[in-house]
């Protein structure tokens, strides 16, 4: 109940509400809110797509020097939040950034045409394309890799160019899974705040918070972020319904035939698919922000850096304990129980992930705004739990799954109660699971913006809250070293992630 | 008699109640199959007798223990019954001893090296599940059961991941295991081999009734019913003073000489030590043995003793349908 309070808090408030500042919003700003965050998601969509489909049907198929390398890489981009990209690029594409310098000092005829205004809806969603594809290529990394040779064996047998396979086959076959992957793009194109700001691209997002910070319009924040949520649960909708549609039964193949590529030319075609996703999504934003960092190190504060990160740190990690022990908690409850509700509440609560921060954010605002919960950390993390306990659900489930329902009978047969099962049984079998789950919950909440900016305790700053504040104020440079911890420690992590999940394969073999 | 289940009853909707009304008993030491087909529920009642499911009524009762009744449900965690499940579910995150050993009460700890000798996994202690072969991880079950000395051992379809080629020695494996330490024993299958050839006695249920519980020779040659009948092994059909019979292949023997009997011979399969013939018997069809390759598409006489003959009720065969 608590997880989907402010679910029913936004559907109180925005029926209680007067209803003039939603005939205001109709009139004034509700069009262009609208449409920016259509054209947005459609702009990020696409180049998701295109950024995470490719490679990953490369990496599957095929061999070349590199391949190892870029299938760990192609992940990173993971770990660059989305406003730092978004920061990040504006500055190297600036008058004053490297390409324009390089050209002006090079080729001064070229440079009034670099000479334009990035800040554009089109390079935004190029830049969210390039953040976000991973969750695009993940889905369909492990869709190709399920589908195996077979189907395009016999495609092939049947007449079928390579190219054919790949459009008739593979892509219809992998639909739901890219799908989903898809779904979670939008649901962080809708999430997303500081890069939209930054581009002064009006969204409902950045609506929500304007409402709220710039005119001290409550109401007016209820409703945009109770349209907002009609429209999460639009695509939520449409998600489920194209998934029920769309789910094939076929057989996993586990036999990868992975094809060496055949001329050189071929492998270079191969290795630049996966290099521009990887060059353009993390190396080049990487080492522009390295190279920032480097030359403005004198000028940081060490000692806030530290203390920042510990920050940073220290709220990640207890946040990430307390979602992956509600996630368990539910999970193992609705496995031990078999029963229909507890299925229900276990997947209801987690459509937390599908509510932007900023409307779980004021929701708690809303409840908690006479009470003295108001700044305090246990806020924070309340929300932190709402929005994060599907990302760490998601690999314990699929860890749980995969343990057949005579697991826990034989556990019982040989004396467990449900809570030894879960000591002796479910924690050393699933441990990858809960080590991945703290994982992902951890870097997510590592770069997680508007809920810190909102619920954060009065002067408590995360390495997050302060790449966003001085990028804000145009201090770029000064935010570099706060970009750069944020990405080495998500990039550590991923790392290690990417360890830990082959890790899981080897302990499924039995 | 050691185990005692009566008028049991288990329903998932009281439309399709999946155990009707069972009741059967079984000596100490006895081993019986349990047999019928796939989704008949078998396993439910398998995990009725272990406490892993709740039946809606009816009586267990072990050793004079009641498990189950109106008024008592003994939890699984406290009956002495062993459960070897289908799919074999060793622990990936313990080795074969620490698999074994699981959760086990110190006083069991001594039956360990008797238990490894009887099931040969003495030099295989350090491997994890997936070093195992299947055949390796089925003992492996078998021996963390009977390490605890259980009142009641609960076999489900223990062979039916095993290829043919091991199967038969497995099966000989576990019958003298189970006979050797004098375990009661329920082996749930649904093949015939392993009900005729390890058990004591067979219990065929079907439509959610016990249908026939006797011996196998009994069994096969005094079935029931003629659902009994079938699932033993092949029935041969014909009319017998203005009735009709039906008799095993094993009884039907070729003859060289006229009789009343005519198959027009359609197939014959070597099988090493005879041949095994399908024909047509006035439109019936017919299996039998011959010692000889017979010509197809030529007709043979056959004879068999009167007393070889089965009858049924003729409403049996569409009842079960």
């Amino acid at each position: 109940m608590l997880v989907i309070l402010p679910v029913f808090i936004l559907f109180f408030s925005f029926f209680s509400s007067g209803k003039e500042t939603l005939f205001y919003l109709f009139d004034t700003v509700l069009l262009d809110y609208t449409l920016n965050t259509v054209y947005l998601i459609f702009l990020t969509s696409f180049f998701a797509l295109i950024f995470g489909i490719f490679p990953a049907w490369v990496i599957s198929n095929y061999s070349f020097k590199g391949r190892s390398f870029f299938d760990i890489a192609l992940y990173l981009p993971l770990a660059i939040p989305s406003y730092i990209m978004g920061f990040t690029y504006i500055e190297i594409l600036s008058f004053t950034g490297p390409i324009q310098t390089f050209v002006r000092l090079n080729f001064p005829s070229l440079s009034n045409i670099l000479n334009q205004d990035y800040l554009q809806i089109e390079v935004l969603g190029i830049i969210l394309g390039l953040a976000l594809y991973p969750y695009v290529y993940t889905a369909s990394r492990i869709s190709f890799s399920m589908i195996g040779s077979n189907y395009i064996n016999i495609s092939r047998n049947l007449g079928l160019s390579n190219f054919h396979s790949f459009f008739k086959v593979v892509l219809p076959l992998s639909r739901p899974a890219i799908f989903s992957g898809l779904f979670l793009v939008i649901m962080e194109v809708l999430n997303e705040y500081g890069a939209v700001k930054y581009f002064g691209v009006n969204t409902y997002t950045t609506g929500i918070f304007r409402s709220w910070n710039s005119f001290g319009d409550v109401n007016g924040a209820i409703q945009l972020a109770f349209i907002l949520l009609v429209v999460v649960l639009i695509f939520f909708l449409i998600e489920r319904l194209s998934l029920k549609k769309s789910r094939f039964y076929y057989n996993k193949n586990t036999q990868l035939n992975i094809r060496y590529a055949s001329s050189r030319i071929k492998s270079f075609f191969y290795w630049i698919i996966c290099l521009i996703p990887f060059g353009l999504g993390f190396f080049i934003p990487f080492i522009f922000i390295l190279n920032n960092s480097l030359d403005t190190f004198y000028l940081a504060d060490l000692s806030k850096v530290i203390n920042l990160t510990w920050n940073s740190v220290s709220v990640s990690s207890i946040a990430s304990l307390i979602v992956i022990f509600f996630a368990l908690f539910f999970l193992y409850v609705e496995r031990i129980s078999k029963s229909k509700i507890n299925f229900y509440i276990s997947n209801t609560i987690s459509l937390g992930y599908a509510l932007p921060g900023a409307v779980i954010a004021l929701s708690l605002m809303i409840i908690f705004r006479d009470s003295l919960l108001v700044g305090t950390f246990g806020l924070l993390f309340f929300a932190y739990v709402i929005r994060f306990l599907a990302v760490g659900k998601s690999p314990i489930q699929s860890s749980l799954e995969k343990q057949p329902e005579t697991i826990d009978d034989t556990g019982k047969n040989l004396g467990l109660g449900p809570l030894s099962l879960l000591q002796k049984v479910h924690l050393p079998i699933n441990k990858f699971a809960l080590i991945s789950a703290f994982i992902v919950a951890f870097i997510d909440i590592l770069k997680e913006l508007p809920i810190t900016l909102i619920l954060r305790p009065f002067n408590f700053d995360t390495l997050a809250t302060q790449t966003y504040e001085f990028a804000i104020e145009e201090m770029l440079s000064l935010s570099s070293i706060y970009s750069l911890i944020i990405i080495v420690l998500g990039s550590l992590m991923l790392l290690i992630l990417k360890n830990y999940i082959d890790k899981q394969i080897d302990v499924s073999k039995s | 008699m050691f185990l005692k289940v009566k008028n049991l009853v288990k329903n998932y909707s009281s439309e399709f109640p999946i155990i009707k009304d069972l009741s059967f008993s079984v000596k100490k030491g006895e081993l019986i199959s349990f047999l019928g087909e796939s989704g008949s529920g078998k396993t439910t009642f398998l995990k009725c007798l272990a406490g892993l499911e709740k039946a809606n009524s009816g009586l267990i009762e072990l050793n004079d223990k009641i498990l189950n009744d109106h008024k008592t449900f003994e939890s699984p965690q406290k009956r002495k019954i062993g459960f070897v499940f289908q799919d074999y579910p060793l622990f990936p995150h313990l080795n074969l001893e620490k698999n074994i050993t699981f959760n086990l009460k110190k006083k069991y700890e001594k039956n360990l090296d008797y238990i490894l000798d009887l099931t040969g996994l003495k030099f295989l202690l350090e491997r994890f599940p997936y070093e195992l072969s299947g055949g390796e991880q089925q003992r492996a079950c078998i021996a963390r059961a009977l390490i605890r000395e259980p009142e009641l051992l609960l076999l489900d379809e223990p062979f039916s991941n095993l290829d043919s080629t091991i199967k038969e020695s497995m099966r000989e494996e576990i019958y003298k295991i189970i006979k050797k330490t004098k375990t009661t024993t329920i082996l749930v299958t649904h093949d015939i081999n392993d009900a005729l050839n390890i058990s004591d006695r067979i219990l065929i249920f079907k439509a959610g009734i016990l249908q026939q519980y006797d011996n196998p020779v009994t069994m096969y040659c005094e079935p029931a019913n003629c659902y009994c009948a079938e699932i033993l092994g092949d029935m041969n059909k014909l009319f017998h003073k203005q009735d009709t019979y039906y008799v095993r292949p094993e009884r039907v023997r070729v003859s060289n000489k006229k009789s009343k009997y005519k198959v027009h011979v359609e197939k014959c399969y070597f099988q090493g030590k005879e041949y095994k013939v399908k024909g047509k018997q006035n439109n019936e069809i017919w299996h039998f043995f011959s010692k000889n390759p017979l010509e197809e598409n030529k007709t043979v006489y056959v004879d068999f003793g009167e007393k070889d003959l089965i009858y049924f009720d003729p409403v049996c065969k569409n009842f079960f349908k």
